[in-house]
């Protein structure tokens, strides 16, 4: 079955243009359904960054007093060292505090003025062993007690709240990703079916000549790998603005929580590579099970 | 060339089988006329010679191999060595009457240069040397026809399967194109053509096959309609 590349290129351009508004519908639909695809997966990589973010949280802060003595310092570094329930423990100097606190309260330097270095307190930040809530309780009131220490915050509940909720909208949104996919198949199964059905007489035609069932199959597998690439490429830039819109939006809303929700650029193009692959490959499978349909016969 | 031994086919859900129990044996280079009353099996005929359909029983051998034992990937090389006129000549309205016949070729792959040599030569035997680049709507009934053989023979297969290709056509163009297949056949191309058409069958006097719903009633050479 020797190909001739002029024939290739002639016939699946002739299809594409023959039938310029089925052409468009294809690679439209494409487009929307990649780019619902494209949507969701890039929620759930949005979702996913925000996990990670939460996942090594501290889960609570030991602050010490602000004339708190070495001697007791090291009792509490001893008694959280010796602590089964301590995974991670990382002590927070004057220093470090006072960097952070310029940081947070960069846009108000009337606060930024009132503080020196050594007016602010020293700090363990605790990581449990387990996430359990009595054991953390139950430790953090102990350490409460020690002389030293002024006081033991606990991470915020909503904040752990919504770790988990997005730890589950993550997998959610993997599956919509994934129904969007099937809906983008079908759709585009639909619309090649179209395009296959309006030219079953040149398919009957070759059949009765003496054409394999590839020669016939592959013009329109190729005409369908372009539409999907082409239906791809336009779902990126839904995809892109999209993620400038989530950058705007919760930039705007100086949330806590989701300012890093919108991914960086070069995961918006590994999401859209991975769309072209989708759609090319959807697009080629589409066409080659639509023209099987009236190879048999 | 082609010779059936006892074929029988019912499509699904006939009472009556399109075809009985069919024996006939055609040589190399016959014209044979298939005749009979609409639905008595002429088509059928037909279409089991190049596989478009599959005998419930019997057997088929077309230029020497049984091609009821054939393997599907086979049937495309069978159907290169058979060329298909229909009454409503499925000619492909986006093409020229040059791309038309050309696509016949390309499609199995034949090189540029046997395209280029070949479809200009084949339209000027058809009569249409000067049609080339009109489309199929521009052209008579009878030059579409012309187009439609073109593309069938210009692979130069060895049998031209015809079914009723005057069917839609005067009775003054109608012998244009029978004085055509008559050349094709003279070239020894093996022809069968099925036919509704007394006064054609008449006038040709060549083999005729008479089917009567779906059997074999009368094969007779240089016969007439009835
Ligand atoms: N695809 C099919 N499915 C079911 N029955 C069919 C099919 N094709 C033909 N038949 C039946 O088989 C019988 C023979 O049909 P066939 O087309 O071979 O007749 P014919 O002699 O070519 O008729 P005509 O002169 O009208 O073309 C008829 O009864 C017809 O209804
Ligand atoms: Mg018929």
């Amino acid at each position: 079955m020797a190909f001739r590349p002029d024939y290739l290129v002639r016939e699946t351009g002739q299809n594409l243009f023959r039938n310029p508004s089925l052409s468009i519908a294809t690679i439209l639909t494409v487009a929307v359904s990649l780019s619902l695809m494209g949507a969701a997966l890039l929620v759930s990589q949005g979702v996913e960054q925000i996990n990670n973010r939460f996942k090594d949280e501290v889960e609570f802060i030991v602050w010490m007093d602000i004339d708190v003595t070495q001697e007791q310092l090291e009792s509490v570094d001893n008694i959280l060292q010796d602590s089964p329930f301590v995974k991670r423990l990382s002590f927070v100097d004057r220093d470090q505090t006072f960097s952070d606190f310029q940081e947070f309260f960069a846009d108000e330097p009337e606060i930024l003025e009132l503080v020196e270095a050594d007016q602010l307190p020293t700090s363990f930040s605790v990581v449990p062993q387990d996430a359990n809530v009595e054991y953390i309780r139950a430790l953090g009131t102990e350490i409460e007690k020690e002389s030293g220490v002024e006081e033991v915050q606990f991470a915020d509940e909503n904040i752990k709240a919504i770790s988990s909720f997005s730890r589950g909208s993550s997998q959610i949104m993997l599956f919509a990703a994934l129904a969007s996919a099937v809906a983008a198949a079908l759709l585009m199964y639909n619309s090649i079916r179209t395009a296959v059905f309006a030219r079953r007489r040149e398919i009957e035609v070759m059949r009765l000549v003496g054409a394999t069932k590839w020669f016939i199959r592959i013009p329109f597998m190729l005409e369908g790998l372009l539409q999907g690439l082409i239906g791809a490429f336009l779902s990126i830039f839904a995809v892109f603005g999209l993620n400038k819109a989530f950058d705007s939006f919760f930039g705007d809303l100086d949330s806590f929580v989701f300012r890093d929700f919108a991914v960086p650029s070069t995961d918006v193009l590994f999401i859209g590579g991975f769309l072209m692959l989708v759609g090319a490959f959807l697009g080629a499978l589409g066409a080659g099970v639509a023209v099987t349909r009236y190879l048999d016969a | 060339m082609i010779k059936l031994e006892s074929v029988s086919k019912a499509y699904p859900g006939q009472a009556t089988p399109a075809l009985t129990e069919a024996d006939a044996d055609i040589a190399k280079g016959e014209f044979v006329f298939l005749v009979g009353p609409s639905g008595s099996g002429k088509s059928t005929f037909l279409r089991l010679l190049n596989k478009q359909e599959e005998p419930d029983a019997g057997r088929i051998f077309v230029a020497g191999k049984d091609i009821a034992q054939m393997s599907s990937w086979k049937v495309p090389m069978l159907r290169r060595n058979i060329g298909s006129v229909f009454q409503d000549f499925k000619l492909l309205p986006a093409k020229t009457v040059a791309e038309n016949v050309a696509f016949a070729l390309e499609v199995i792959g034949r090189p540029r240069g046997v395209v280029r040599k070949q479809v200009p030569a084949i339209c000027e035997l058809v009569g249409l040397g000067d049609k080339m680049t009109k489309y199929p709507d521009q052209l008579s009934g009878g030059e579409q026809q012309r187009v439609s053989i073109a593309r069938a023979f210009v692979n130069r297969p060895l049998i031209l399967l015809a079914d009723e290709p005057t069917g839609n056509l005067d009775p003054q163009t109608s012998i244009g194109i029978m004085r055509l297949l008559d050349r094709i056949n003279k070239t020894g191309t093996t022809v069968v053509m099925a036919s509704h058409d007394r006064g054609i069958v008449d006038t040709m006097r060549k083999r005729v096959i008479e089917l009567s719903n779906g059997v074999i009633v009368r094969d007779q050479d240089r016969g007439v309609y009835e």
